[in-house]
């Protein structure tokens, strides 16, 4: 069970990790295509929601850890920090005004602080 | 059981964490360049092929290496250098064999590219190449994070 929990937890990271990349193309000027975005975009979703709603089955399943951990509550406050800028850019983006590239920045920056925050766990 | 598996060596953190990042920034290369050239068709615009080539040169191949690197480096501090148990041997299966197969997406890419630049073909059976190899890639990729996350012996 935790096996499975994990790898699934680490498969949905993988989406949310690989939509910034993805979009990382496009802040740096490329083009990719309707088709990309439109991937990128679903990763997102199922990425973002498998890493929340699996993250917290593994907070409470593992017995070394509560889900009202620092480490857990700062991740999951970056999570939403990420969700949020991730909704903007996407939005931004389509709509052609905004500042698509800060926000995509930051979202980036917030998915590397979510891995730090799952590697490091500070307080566990 | 489950609480044996939430305690690791603070010495691990940093290569896991670069490892990680190698890996996350691989997967999401090789997803841009197979899903960009796919979505162009087979007559991809220039850019689009470009884009394939660059994604694998400037991304994916500095990835692999980070990826590759940091796994020795892990292995060493876990001791696992010596005597590999079975999903360490699975990850250096992946990443060797999925080396020659982005070395070879990436040569096809930089001719279609090359193609694309001089207003020939815009890549065509040499786009298709890539998309082939690089799925053939992320489909190991796969297998290799659910070895190196569920670590069957």
């Amino acid at each position: 069970m935790y096996d499975w929990l994990l790898f699934l937890h680490v498969l949905a990271a993988f989406m949310v990790a690989a939509t910034a990349v993805m979009y990382s193309a496009v802040a740096l000027g490329a083009s990719p295509g309707g088709p990309t975005i439109r991937v990128a975009d679903v990763l997102w979703n199922v990425g973002g929601l498998g890493t929340l709603i699996l993250g917290i089955w593994l907070a409470l399943y593992v017995d070394g850890y509560e889900i009202w951990d620092g480490w857990i509550l700062g991740a999951i406050v970056v999570w939403l920090i990420a969700m949020g800028t991730g909704e903007r850019a996407r939005d931004v983006l389509a709509e052609g005004r905004g500042n698509f590239t800060a926000l995509h920045w930051v979202r980036t920056l917030a998915v590397v602080a979510l891995l730090v925050l799952m590697v490091w766990k500070p307080g566990a | 059981m489950t609480l044996l598996a939430a305690i690791r060596p603070d010495d691990w953190n940093l290569p896991l964490f670069l490892h990680l990042v190698g890996a996350m920034t691989l997967v999401g290369a090789l997803l841009l360049v197979a899903v960009s050239l796919a979505g162009a068709g087979r007559g991809g615009s220039a850019a689009v092929v470009r884009l394939g080539f660059r994604g694998l040169l400037f991304a994916a191949l500095p990835a692999w290496i980070l990826v590759r690197v940091t796994a020795e480096w892990l292995a060493n501090e876990e001791n696992l250098d010596e005597d590999p148990p079975g999903w360490i041997d699975i990850g250096y299966m992946t990443s060797d064999t999925t080396f020659l197969l982005l070395i070879g997406a990436t040569v096809c890419a930089g001719l279609a590219a090359r193609r694309a630049g001089r207003g020939g073909p815009q890549g065509g059976g040499l786009n298709i190449a890539v998309v082939v190899l690089v799925a053939i890639s992320l489909i190991a990729y796969l297998v290799a994070i659910w070895a190196m996350t569920t670590k069957p012996s």
